[in-house]
């Protein structure tokens, strides 16, 4: 065992750690508290003076109002964030909670862990390339499609938070989350480089593959130059963008066959990041597609907007991938905000069926709206009959139903939960226990799609409205075509009706 | 694209090596693939190969993705023909790299040796200015490395002061974290000659600094 050392936080408690690195990130070392439940993380060089102003902000001010409010339980799990800082003397450093164990690997990769990764951390990048993540993980590690909406969700809501606190997190890449497609779980970590917009610049323009255009565009101008571009919440919703379309698609949406420079990869590199970037998949300016004659074989089948476009993630997030990557990409205001991409995700989470082939690499894709469904990722299509319920609210309670622009596919198992049947209620950090189970399920009964009431007193058939029947808890509604059910709530009712495709 | 990182590992496998330098590269080379496949950028982006000089040159294991390369077994023999490695490199960059009709990086490259040219090494300079590499780092090992050789090459030199197991196994540790941080770095459009971005190396590995010298 390594020898103990102890260091004061700013707050006057005492931390004891294990003198030995356990890790090296690109501006810290860091090691671990003795009782097992810290990381103590000191910086290589010297904190200056606003630096430090910096960190004791985002370890008070900006720590108590996410952590010390209502819901701060909830976002413990999101942020990996510093709790103090500390000085040893010659170093500055901050001390903070240390990963939960489903960020480690548990299987690690195939062959019996043959890159013997077994242990280490789930670094997003492992999961963000179909070689890496279906041809070298161990399957029980690759997670799902659905599952992948999940992350990309907590995500988007953690982003969300930052932002609406007035931080940008200035480094937003799939190094600095964490994420454990086998549990469902993300974290996101460096927070320490947060920009205070205004007040304290960031220390770092970002990841490649994940800075904004227009600070690739000007890094070859000084700091103080006011052309100067640096991050910002703006260059975070641009590298929020990437990392859903990354994570869902498998594939950079900028990184295309377009040369700039054929003799400096180098300068290549920065107008096609830069200056010069252009989405993969533009509806118009299509010399900036794909090649994938000279793809791995294992990543072709990604690499192929032809069959793969960005379109298979549903009609929500399509639209934002549109904003992002075409209307947004060179014009920051009109990028998606992350509250835009968590809407969208929960209403995709929503749109999504099960792929029927069991290796399928997705195993769960949005419905493509047509009449018969194919999974994208494997190519099976969808058999039998499939239930479709299209939600409407009634908002001035006069009896005028709005379509919501949300809709919920019915399979084997479906739950319905209080957000289905009361727009009011999001499914986020606000939700209370009560309203975080399901109020009914759908299952396949004697050949026929059937909704069965658990929780509602106040749900009726409402299909004929001269015969409006209550169905009381316990009981059952057979799902056909045109049926409608409708929920009475306080505030304003909702109408879910159902459409039967064949 | 993805563009790769092509590596060129340049190896010096002369009569001196024998002992215990050659076993130290040998289970440098190890823990450097081993290190590297841990890597996800890396795993994603470099391309590793291996060119050993003795009598003559020849390339022992072509440009290879990670998780395809395999550790060559090496032997040593004969003299250290520097020169003839400089060509097969370009030989090997033209081939594997500049007419694989993709658009990689520009290839880096590493030497490792513990003595000083035994053939033409003129020749060989004259051959690399053919191409552009990225980063050159070449490494003198021992008291017997010929630093004024290296810097002909290039202006990227670190010295071991001993050419033993120690030394040589920080050297390689410390190529597979450059290696590693240069398949995160390029993307950045930052390729570097010198050691602009690369890792500090360990207290065992001294940059040469050539206004000094």
């Amino acid at each position: 065992m390594a020898e103990t050392k102890t260091v004061q936080t700013s707050d006057g408690e005492i931390i004891t750690y294990y003198d030995e690195i356990i890790g090296s990130g690109g501006m810290k070392d860091v090691y671990f508290s003795t009782d097992g439940k810290k990381a103590v993380a000191f910086f290589r060089d010297p904190v200056d003076k606003i630096g430090l102003e910096r960190l004791e902000m985002i370890t008070g001010l900006y720590r108590k109002g996410i952590f010390e409010k209502e819901h701060g339980e909830y976002w413990k799990t999101l942020f990996c964030w510093p709790e103090s800082v500390i000085f040893d003397g010659k170093r500055h450093g901050v001390v903070l909670p240390i990963y939960d164990k489903h960020f480690f690997f548990e299987y690690g990769s195939i062959n019996d862990d043959f890159l013997g990764i077994k242990g280490g951390e789930k670094e997003g990048k492992w999961f963000a390339a179909p070689t890496n993540r279906f041809t070298r993980l161990d399957p029980r590690e690759r997670g799902d499609w659905r599952i992948f909406l999940r992350l990309c969700l907590i995500i988007s809501r953690a982003t969300r938070r930052m932002h609406a606190a007035g931080l940008a997190h200035s480094d937003l890449s799939y190094k600095n989350v964490l994420i454990s497609p086998s549990t469902g779980h993300a974290c996101m970590i460096d927070v320490d480089g947060l920009v205070v917009p205004g007040k304290y610049p960031p220390d770092v323009v970002g990841t490649p593959d994940f800075i904004a255009p227009e600070v690739i565009a000007t890094t070859h101008l000084d700091k103080n130059d006011p052309n100067r571009i640096l991050p910002s919440r703006h260059t975070d919703r641009h590298a929020l963008a990437v990392l859903i379309y990354q994570y869902l698609l498998l594939r950079h949406p900028l990184r295309g066959r377009k040369i700039h420079d054929i003799d400096d990869p180098s300068n290549d590199e920065t107008l096609a990041m830069g200056e010069k970037a252009l989405f993969i998949e533009h509806p118009s300016d299509k010399s900036n597609r794909t090649d994938t004659s000279v793809a791995r074989a294992s990543d072709k089948k990604w690499l192929d907007t032809g069959t793969m476009p960005y379109t298979i993630a549903g009609p929500y997030l399509s639209k934002l991938f549109e904003m992002a990557f075409i209307e947004g990409l060179h014009n920051p205001n009109k990028r998606p905000t992350a509250d835009e991409w968590e809407s969208a995700l929960i209403k995709t989470v929503d749109l999504i069926q099960p792929c029927e082939n069991k290796d399928c690499v997705g195993k769960w894709y949005a419905f493509d709206n047509s009449n018969k469904p194919i999974c994208p990722f494997c190519s099976t299509p969808y058999k039998g009959e499939l239930p479709i319920i299209n939600l409407y609210s009634d908002r001035s309670g006069k009896g005028k139903f709005m379509p919501d622009n949300h809709r919920l596919m019915i399979y084997k198992d479906q739950s319905i939960f209080p957000w289905h049947i009361d727009r009011n209620i999001i499914p986020n950090e606000k939700l209370n226990t009560k309203d975080s189970s399901r109020i009914g399920y759908c299952i396949f009964h004697k050949k026929q799609w059937v909704f069965v009431n658990e929780k509602l007193n106040n749900m009726f058939n409402y299909t004929n409205q001269n015969d409006i029947k209550k169905i009381d808890i316990g009981q059952s509604i057979i799902l056909e075509d045109g049926v409608r059910i409708l929920v009475k709530n306080r505030n304003s009712s909702r109408l879910l009706l159902l459409q039967m495709v064949r | 694209m993805n563009r790769r990182l092509p590596v060129y590992l340049l190896i010096d496998t002369s009569y001196s090596m024998e002992g215990e330098a050659l076993e130290a590269v040998q289970n440098g080379l190890d823990s450097l693939v081993t290190a590297l496949r841990r890597d996800p950028h890396a795993l994603e982006t470099a391309y590793l190969s291996v060119i050993e000089f003795n009598s003559t040159a020849q390339q022992l294991e072509e440009l290879k993705e990670l998780t395809e390369f395999q550790v060559p077994t090496l032997k040593t023999n004969g003299m250290t023909s520097m020169g003839e490695a400089l060509e097969v490199l370009v030989e090997c960059v033209e081939r594997e790299v500049l007419s694989s009709g993709r658009r990689d990086w520009r290839p880096i490259a590493f030497l490792f040796t513990d003595g000083m040219a035994t053939d033409d090494l003129k020749k060989g300079i004259a051959a690399l200015k053919k191409i552009k590499m990225g980063m050159f780092v070449a490494c003198a090992a021992g008291p017997g490395a010929q630093i004024d050789d290296l810097k002909k090459i290039t202006e990227a030199i670190v010295k071991l002061d001993e050419a033993d197991s120690n030394s040589i196994a920080a050297f390689f540790k410390w190529v597979s974290s450059s290696i590693s941080v240069s398949s995160q770095q390029v993307d950045a459009g930052k390729e570097t000659n010198g050691f602009g971005e690369l890792p500090p190396p360990p207290p065992e590995v001294n940059i040469i600094d050539l206004s000094k010298h």
